[in-house]
C-alpha cells in the first residue's frame, strides 16, 4: 500500500513533507484558512481637528458591523441581540463623548466605554445578565476589528467539515468554533505539545504543526489529504491518490475496531506485570469516551477547562458538581490536577500581567498559592467530591518543599472547615505532585516522604531540563524526551518513588509514545496516562511484551549517552 | 405626554431576546419614550439600558411617551410588552 502511494506523487498535486506529527490519523477534506491579525490600539491623545474624523471612523465601524451581524442573525438569534447592542444609543453616546472629552481615538474610547458597561453588568444580581458581559466583549471585539480593518471571527464562515489551516490557534480561538466541523488541524507555528496538538489528540483527529510557509501553499477550498501517519500533506490530489487514501482511512478505522476488542482485558505483560493505563481528560465528555476505550481510571483531570470556558472564577458549587460527576464516572481513580494556567493558557476574565518569560513566570501552583481564596475554593470542591469516588489531588509545577507544605497546609484548612460544617469527604484522600521541573527531580527523594504519588509531566520536564521552548520552531528538533538526561531523570524518579513505596505515573506525551513503551515499562512505571484514543494501542503493546525483557532494554538504554544510541537500542532511527 | 402601567410577563424577565425586540420596536418610534421601573428611568431605545436594569418577570412598569405620535407609539409598546415580546 505504502509503495503504491509513493508511485502516485505526480503532476498537479503538491506534496509537503512534515517532520513531526502532533496527532496521528488521516483526514481528507477541503481547506479552511484562518485569517487572524493582531489588534493594535493606540492610547495617544488626538488632535482637536481629528475628533470628527474619529467619530466618523466609529460610525463606519458600526455600519460595517451591522452588515456582518445582519447576515449572521439569519442563522442564529443571538446575533439579533448583538445587532441591537452595536446600534445602541447609550454605547454610541458614551464612545462619542469619550472621543471628545478624553481626546482619544475611536478604539481607545470604545474600550473605555465597554469597560464601563461591563462594570455595570457585572454589578447586576441576576446571574444570567452578568453573563451577558461575554456578549458585550464580543461586540467590542467586532467593532475593534472593523475599526482596524481586520476580520472579527475568522471561524465565522466555518459551517461544513473542513481541515483547518492557521498560523497558530490559541485556546480562546479553539473555543470559538464547532470542533465537530474540524477534520484535522494544520498550523504554521506551534510544537507537538502545543494547545492545538493536545486538543487534536483529545478529539482523535490528525494534527500537523510547525508546517513552515503552509499558509502560502494552500488556497481556501483546496482539497487536502493530510497524512499524519507519514507526515505528509497532499494538496489537490488526483483521483487515484484520493481513492487510495480513502481505502487507507477505512483500513485504519477497522484496525481501531480490532483494538477495541481489548477493552475489557487488563494491561498486563506476558510475564504478569500489570500496569494502569489511564486517561488524560479535559471534560466529562472525555471521561465517557475514555471509558469506551477501556481506561483504568483518570490519571490527569485538567481542571483548567472549568476556569477557561467560563466568564468568572468557577464557584465551589460549580466545581463540586463537575468533580462529583467525574468521580462517579471514573471508577478506581480520578486524579485532579489543581489549576494549571499561565504559560500559554490565560483567562478571559482575569488580567495577567505581560511576562517576558511566561513559562518561567507566574503559573500553576504559583498562582494558586498567591490567590489563596481561589485555591481553597478549588480544594474544598475537590474534597467534597471525594465522598463520591476515588479522588486524588495533584499539585502542578512544584519546585520546593515550601510550596508543597504550603499547599498541604491549605488543604488541611479546607478539611477542618468541612469538618466544622460536618460535610463528608474522603479522610484518606491521596495527595501527589507533578514532577515536571529539574528541581523536583533533584529533591524527589525528599518529596517521596511527604506525598502519596508522583506523576511525571514529561512535556514540561523535557522543556525545562533541556532549556528548549517547545513552541519555538527553530529549536524544536532539540526538544526530545529520548535525551539521556530526561531518561535518567525518569529512572531516578521511579526508583525514588518505589523505594518509598509510592506509585509513579506519567501523564506527558511521552507516556503515549509507542516507541518509548517498552523502556518505560522496563523502568517500572506504574501508571501510563494518555489521551483516551491511545489507550487501545498501548494496551496491545503492553500485552505483547514481557517485563523481564523490557527491564533489560531499559537498563541498556539508560547507559547510553547520546540520543542516537538510545534510538539504536530501542530499534528505531 | 401619555403613559400606561403594565407588567413584564417574560418568564426569565427582560433578558437579551425580549430586550432586543423591545429596543428594535422602540427605535422605530418617533416619540421620546421612558420606562419607569421603581426609581429607575430606562430608555427602551437602548438595549444595554434595558438589560442593565435586569427587570424580572412580574415587575410593574410604567411606559411614558411624548411626541407627535405618542398615542400610537404607547399603544404599540404596551401591546408588545403584554404579548411577551416575541417569546
Amino acid at each position: 500500500m505504502r509503495d503504491c502511494l509513493k508511485g502516485l506523487m505526480e503532476v498537479n498535486m503538491k506534496t509537503i513533507h512534515v517532520e513531526r506529527t502532533a496527532s496521528k490519523g488521516i483526514a481528507i477534506g477541503k481547506a479552511y484558512l484562518v485569517d487572524k491579525t493582531d489588534l493594535n490600539i493606540s492610547y495617544d491623545t488626538i488632535r482637536e481637528q481629528d475628533i470628527t474624523k474619529e467619530i466618523s471612523r466609529f460610525e463606519a465601524a458600526v455600519a460595517n458591523s451591522v452588515r456582518e451581524l445582519e447576515a449572521l442573525a439569519v442563522k442564529d438569534k443571538i446575533f439579533d441581540t448583538h445587532l441591537e447592542m452595536i446600534k445602541d444609543i447609550t454605547l454610541y453616546d458614551s464612545v462619542v463623548s469619550k472621543i471628545k472629552e478624553n481626546r482619544q481615538n475611536a478604539e481607545a474610547s470604545l474600550e473605555a466605554a465597554i469597560a464601563e458597561l461591563i462594570e455595570i453588568f457585572e454589578g447586576i444580581e441576576d446571574e444570567y445578565m452578568r453573563e451577558r458581559t461575554a456578549d458585550i466583549r464580543d461586540i467590542n471585539e467586532r467593532l475593534l476589528c472593523n475599526l482596524q480593518g481586520v476580520k472579527h471571527n475568522p471561524f465565522e464562515n466555518m459551517n461544513e467539515e473542513a481541515i483547518l489551516v492557521a498560523k497558530d490557534l490559541s485556546p480562546s480561538d479553539t473555543a470559538s468554533f464547532n470542533t465537530d466541523y474540524v477534520l484535522g488541524f494544520i498550523t504554521q507555528e506551534g510544537g507537538i505539545t502545543s494547545h492545538v496538538s493536545i486538543l487534536a489528540k483529545g478529539l482523535g483527529i490528525p494534527a500537523l504543526v510547525g508546517v513552515k510557509d503552509i499558509l502560502n501553499q494552500i488556497e481556501p477550498g483546496d482539497t487536502i489529504i493530510m497524512d499524519a501517519e507519514n507526515g505528509k500533506i497532499l494538496i489537490n490530489p488526483d483521483n487515484n491518490t484520493l481513492s487510495l487514501y480513502e481505502k487507507e482511512r477505512i483500513h485504519q478505522l477497522k484496525r481501531s475496531e480490532q483494538l477495541s476488542q481489548l477493552k475489557e482485558l487488563p494491561a498486563i505483560t506476558k510475564d504478569g506485570r500489570k500496569v494502569s493505563l489511564c486517561a488524560n481528560v479535559g471534560s466529562i465528555q472525555d471521561i465517557k469516551k475514555a471509558i469506551e476505550c477501556g481506561m483504568d481510571g483518570v490519571g490527569l483531570f485538567r481542571s483548567e477547562f472549568l476556569y477557561m470556558d467560563n466568564t468568572h472564577f468557577p464557584t465551589e458549587e460549580e466545581q463540586y458538581l463537575v468533580y462529583k460527576e467525574a468521580a462517579q464516572l471514573s471508577g478506581p481513580e480520578l486524579t485532579i490536577r489543581t489549576l494549571d494556567i499561565g504559560g500559554d493558557k490565560a483567562l478571559s476574565y482575569y488580567e495577567f500581567e505581560k511576562e517576558e518569560n511566561p513559562f518561567l513566570g507566574w503559573r500553576a501552583i504559583r498562582i494558586s498559592l498567591d490567590l489563596k481564596d481561589m485555591f481553597k475554593t478549588q480544594l474544598t470542591a475537590i474534597l467534597r467530591a471525594s465522598a463520591y469516588g476515588k479522588v486524588r489531588i495533584m499539585f502542578p509545577m512544584i519546585i520546593s518543599m515550601e510550596e508543597l507544605r504550603m499547599a498541604k497546609e491549605l488543604l488541611e484548612e479546607c478539611k477542618k472547615e468541612l469538618d466544622n460544617k460536618s460535610i463528608s469527604y474522603d479522610k484518606e484522600i491521596k495527595v501527589g505532585i507533578m514532577i515536571e521541573t529539574p528541581a523536583s527531580v533533584l529533591l524527589v527523594e525528599d518529596f517521596a516522604k511527604e506525598v502519596d504519588f508522583f506523576s511525571i509531566g514529561t512535556n514540561d520536564l523535557t522543556q525545562y531540563l533541556l532549556a528548549v521552548d517547545r513552541g519555538n520552531n527553530k529549536i524544536s528538533k532539540l526538544y526530545n524526551s529520548f535525551h539521556p538526561a530526561v531518561l535518567r531523570s525518569i529512572r531516578h524518579v521511579i526508583r525514588a518513588g518505589h523505594k518509598n513505596n509510592i506509585t509513579v505515573g506519567m501523564c506527558g506525551e511521552f507516556a503515549s509514545d509507542i516507541r518509548a513503551a517498552k523502556l518505560l515499562l522496563g523502568l517500572g512505571l506504574d501508571e501510563f496516562s494518555m489521551s483516551y484514543r491511545e489507550i487501545p494501542e498501548m494496551k496491545n503493546m503492553i500485552r505483547n511484551n514481557s517485563y523481564e525483557e523490557a527491564q533489560a532494554v531499559a537498563e541498556k538504554v539508560c547507559e547510553k549517552i547520546t540520543i542516537r544510541e538510545v534510538y539504536e537500542v530501542l530499534g528505531f532511527s | 405626554m401619555v403613559s400606561q402601567k403594565t407588567k413584564v410577563i417574560n418568564p426569565s424577565g427582560m433578558h437579551a431576546r425580549p430586550a432586543s425586540e423591545l429596543a428594535k420596536l422602540a427605535s422605530k418610534c418617533e416619540s421620546d419614550i421612558t420606562i419607569k421601573v421603581g426609581e429607575k428611568n430606562i430608555n427602551p431605545k437602548s438595549i444595554l439600558n434595558i438589560m442593565s436594569a435586569a427587570i424580572r418577570c412580574g415587575t410593574d412598569i410604567v411606559v411614558e411617551c411624548s411626541g407627535e405620535t405618542e398615542k400610537e407609539d404607547l399603544a404599540k409598546i404596551i401591546e408588545a410588552i403584554e404579548s411577551g415580546l416575541g417569546e
